[in-house]
């Protein structure tokens, strides 16, 4: 049987080819760039600025998945460990083209939480080598002081994705390259699995 | 053997200066204007404008068009930079003649030749050079600064009107001048 690994690798490589509808990489970047230097302009405060760029990647995330699990036969991830690879190996590479490299720490888990959480606490990290969001980006010395996460709505997006599989997440950056960092770098923690609530107001 | 290289927004405000020392052999011509510049410099336009009331002492019969430039310390640049702003009334008449985007030579004062180079964008590429026929050199030069001036654009927080300041671009504009010049 061929390792998980290479089986996700195979079914991201054919929802990609499969897409028909692509769009120009450039006026991607160009349309992404534009956006954050418009809330930059508006919100003049680099840290609302990355707080809404997590919003609208929430909406995002959250139209997303429905889009993803429609095309791609991937089934229920039995642990956590399988959402860091399916994320990578096939949701990433079926819209954005690229695989970033996923790691495993070591679980914690928490001792100052408010209630007693059984699961230890997981998490992976995303190692983008390759950023479409920040083809021709350069960050003027103000962003780089004021904290800006260019692609910040790659967290949203992840946040508002798994969110609608009950699984309440935190992504966050941890490096960027357009910030003088080695690596680009996304951890993703997940916080606690939702339950099936009945919607209020039923019966 | 020393170049000067501006480059000039739509609207003549300075975004970007760059001062060359050319290893190549030059013919031997005598500078009236003695160069002290360092073999490398660049100067952002960073001067203080008393600097251009001095340059106003300088004999110089060309009226000085195209915005008020602000200039870095030393008498050199004050005659390069007059030199170089004087040239854009003739880069414009030959703007208005020629469709091409490489202007030859536009201008000459003592030995300094003025070449220029306009996008298609309206950006000004000036170039002031002594007499060495160079001009193959100086169009490759002139395409690579086009393209990284290019590159630069497309990042979004650079306008048309922007400064350059990234190191990259600077690293790179001095290696093409190094090769072409």
């Amino acid at each position: 049987m061929a390792t998980p690994s290479k089986q996700y690798k195979a079914i991201g490589e054919d929802l990609w080819k499969s897409r028909t509808e692509k769009v120009n990489a450039e006026l991607f970047a160009l349309t992404y760039g534009a956006l954050v230097v418009q809330l930059i302009q508006d919100y003049e405060d680099y840290g609302e600025v990355n707080k809404q760029l997590e919003k609208m990647g929430y909406n995002i995330g959250t139209r997303l998945i429905e889009d993803f699990l429609a095309r791609s036969s991937v089934g229920r991830c039995s642990d956590f460990r399988e959402v860091g690879e399916v994320v990578a190996k096939v949701g990433f590479k079926s819209f954005l083209n690229i695989t970033p490299t996923v790691t495993h720490p070591p679980p914690t888990s928490r001792p100052t939480s408010v209630q007693q959480t059984s699961i230890p606490t997981s998490s992976f990290i995303l190692t983008l080598d390759e950023n479409p969001l920040a083809e021709f980006v350069e960050l003027p010395e103000e962003a780089l002081e004021g904290g800006l996460w260019f692609s910040n709505v790659l967290c949203g997006v992840l946040r508002g994705a798994l969110e609608m599989v009950q699984m309440q997440v935190q992504a966050e950056f941890l490096s960027d390259v357009l910030r003088g960092d080695e690596t680009t770098e996304i951890r993703v923690t997940l916080l606690k699995y939702l339950e099936e609530e009945v919607p209020m107001g039923d019966e | 053997m020393s170049h000067h290289l501006f480059l000039l927004s739509p609207s003549d405000t300075p975004i970007y200066s760059l001062t060359h020392y050319s290893s190549k052999p030059a013919q031997s011509t005598s500078y009236p204007l003695a160069s002290n510049l360092p073999t490398w410099s660049t100067s952002a336009f960073a001067g203080t404008l008393t600097a251009l009331s001095g340059a106003s002492s300088v004999t110089q019969s060309h009226h000085v068009p195209g915005g008020g430039v602000k200039m870095g310390g030393g008498q050199d640049r004050h005659v390069v930079q007059m030199i170089a702003n004087a040239s854009l009334d003739n880069i414009e008449d030959v703007m208005r003649r020629e469709n091409a985007m490489y202007l030859k030579s536009v201008d000459k004062f003592n030995e300094w030749t003025v070449s220029a180079f306009v996008t298609p964008g309206n950006v000004k590429f000036v170039l002031l050079h002594d007499q060495a026929k160079n001009d193959e050199g100086i169009r490759a030069f002139f395409h690579d600064v086009w393209e990284l001036y290019v590159k630069t654009m497309l990042n979004p927080f650079h306008t048309a009107h922007t400064v350059i300041r990234s190191a990259a671009f600077d690293a790179r504009v001095r290696a093409s001048a190094k090769k072409n010049l």
